[in-house]
């Protein structure tokens, strides 16, 4: 029906990778979306600079909670420095940029370069999986009223 | 459905809609969003800039006096329309948002007292809130709305309750851009007249979908917006009762609302210029002329016949998707279809849709408090017009259906 909502964005909004909670997050955000009605909680474990542990729940569209999905199989085991990289990797792919191997599936979500309306909700996780890093308790990716 | 009514003889007067959209034929059903333009209105805006393009009110010359004959022939052709009594009683703004500001600001404003309060509905548009919360912080007044049922219909016997000598102003939408729901704006204003509140009907979302009469509306102040009446953006009017207009001071300054200037005093032109400084969007009201002429030459009762037909027909087809939810069931409403289907987000269903050359619009519509009542963040409106067909109502169905099946 459309190329955004490829299979592999729709297996992983059909049946979400790492939902739920954690028992003991080290680092945890809550990413809102008010405009939209997008709204996730992300939590994490780290231990010795690197995410041991991921958990996302949230009442979310198709896009963001695939790429919340995508996004807790990307960076388990990842060093927290290497989080960055991998964010500005996939804000520019999805501004119409050239997938970095490093995205792996994530990759999946390049035609939001066709949709700037519906970036933010991609960018959505990244933003609360940053802010939960730098222990910023509430985040959000919308900047104009839409 | 009325017989006589063919909406395919009107599609071909508005160009745009023959454009396909991810190469489907385009179903455009954000009508309440904005409306797409006739042809007459395209060539009445073209013809102005091609052939006698000048300003208004300001110039001798043949090109000014036909700038300003036609311009001031579009407040004529729009207060018939209102049937607003007066060519003096309307104000021509930028659309409703200046109009209830203006209205905010020039008469509420100067009479608010601490405690006072303004009073509109809970489906209200956030252009007939937020200009009222701005007046009420600045004079300590509160701004109370009257709730609505579950099916999305004004509680009156709340709204009357809620008429204390307290309120100073009361604010309520002729029609809901969000469910649809008409709201019995005789009987409202006659309720506030009989307490001595004033009150604006926000007529954004009727004046495309039926006659308009505010005369025997009985109101003080009626605002609305060309561009969802076929017309350009940037267009629009404030109609008052002449004692109001004559009593508020003017809003903006400049060139056009005066009479004589000094320093030692300045003499303002009588309304409406009073209220119109500046350059007005001259091009813009000759189209909206144009577009008068156009729904006239339909018809109103017409339209609003067809339209009622196609909105049960929508309704029902609706009903059949599995799972869909629709928020507004007023037993009085426009053809405005408030939807979400379980487990899909409002914007997934719009960019799919969209993939099949629908487009609706998804969000909260602005109007905060109504997603707030009926608990959802978002939902997707399809909002229907004249130029709508049955057909472009299946496929949107069979497009929803697809959605589900991908999503749900
Ligand atoms: C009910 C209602 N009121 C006010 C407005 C504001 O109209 P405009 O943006 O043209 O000023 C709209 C349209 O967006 C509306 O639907």
């Amino acid at each position: 029906m459309s190329a955004l909502y490829r299979d592999i964005v729709l297996d992983h909004h059909r049946a979400p990778r790492r939902r739920g909670h954690l028992a003991a997050p080290s680092h945890a955000c809550d990413g809102v979306n008010a405009l939209c009605g997008d709204s996730l909680r992300l939590e994490l474990r780290v231990e010795q600079d690197h995410i041991v542990d991921y958990a996302f729940r949230g009442e979310c569209c198709a896009i963001a909670t695939a790429t919340a999905s995508l996004l807790g199989e990307r960076v388990l085991g990842l060093a927290v420095d290497a989080v960055a990289p991998l964010q500005q990797a996939f804000a520019a792919l999805i501004a119409g940029g050239e997938a970095d191997p490093a995205l792996g599936d994530l990759a999946a979500l390049a035609e939001l370069a066709s949709y700037p309306a519906r970036r933010k909700c991609a960018l959505l996780p990244w933003a609360a999986l940053a802010a939960a890093l730098a222990g910023t308790p509430r985040t959000t990716t919308e900047k104009d009223p839409t | 459905m009325s017989a006589d009514f063919d909406p395919l003889r009107y599609r071909a007067d508005f160009p745009l809609l023959a454009r396909r959209v991810h190469d489907k034929p385009l179903i455009y059903f954000d009508n309440a969003n904005t409306a797409q333009k006739p042809q007459a209105v395209i060539d009445a805006v073209d013809g102005y800039y091609r052939d006698y393009a000048a300003n208004v009110a300001r110039a001798v010359h043949s090109l000014g006096e036909q700038a300003t004959a036609a311009y001031e022939g579009a407040r004529d052709k729009l207060a018939a329309f209102l049937n607003a009594g007066g060519r003096d009683q309307l104000v021509l703004t930028s659309g409703t948002t200046q109009a209830i500001n203006l209205v905010a600001y020039s008469y509420a404003l100067p009479r608010l007292q601490p405690g006072d309060e303004i009073l509109v509905t809970q489906m209200e548009h956030h252009a007939n809130i937020v200009p009222w919360q701005l007046v009420a912080a600045r004079t300590g007044a509160t701004v109370k709305a009257a709730p609505v049922d579950a099916d999305g219909v004004l509680q009156l016997d709340r709204f009357e309750a809620m008429l204390t000598p307290k309120v100073k102003l009361a604010g309520v939408a002729h029609v809901s851009n969000v469910i649809g729901t008409v709201n019995p704006v005789a009987e409202i204003a006659r309720l506030c007249r009989a307490r001595g509140v004033p009150l604006l009907v926000d007529g954004s979302q009727a004046c495309p979908h039926q006659r308009v009469d505010v005369q025997a509306i009985g109101c003080d102040f009626y605002a609305m917006t060309g561009h969802k009446l076929f017309g350009p953006t940037g267009t629009g009017a404030l109609w008052a009762r002449r004692e109001h207009l004559q009593a508020m001071p003017p809003f903006f300054g400049g060139g056009e609302m005066i009479r004589t200037v000094s320093f030692d005093g300045t003499v303002f032109a009588d309304p409406p210029h009073k209220f119109e400084a500046g350059t007005p969007n001259i091009a813009g009201f000759i189209g909206l002329g144009a577009a008068i002429d156009y729904v006239q030459s339909v018809g109103l009762e017409r339209i609003q016949a067809y339209e009622a037909g196609l909105l049960a027909y929508a309704t029902r087809a609706l009903q059949s998707v599995p799972g869909l939810r629709l928020f507004g069931r007023a037993p009085h409403k426009a053809a405005v279809l408030s939807f979400l289907i379980e487990g899909v987000h409002a914007h997934d269903v719009a960019t799919l849709l969209d993939h099949e050359g629908v487009a609706v619009r998804s969000g909260h519509h602005c109007a905060h408090p109504l997603m707030q009542f009926f608990g959802v963040p978002a939902t997707a409106r399809a909002s229907l017009s004249f130029y709508n067909t049955r057909e472009e109502v299946d496929a949107f169905v069979r497009a929803l259906d697809k959605v589900r099946r991908l999503l749900a």
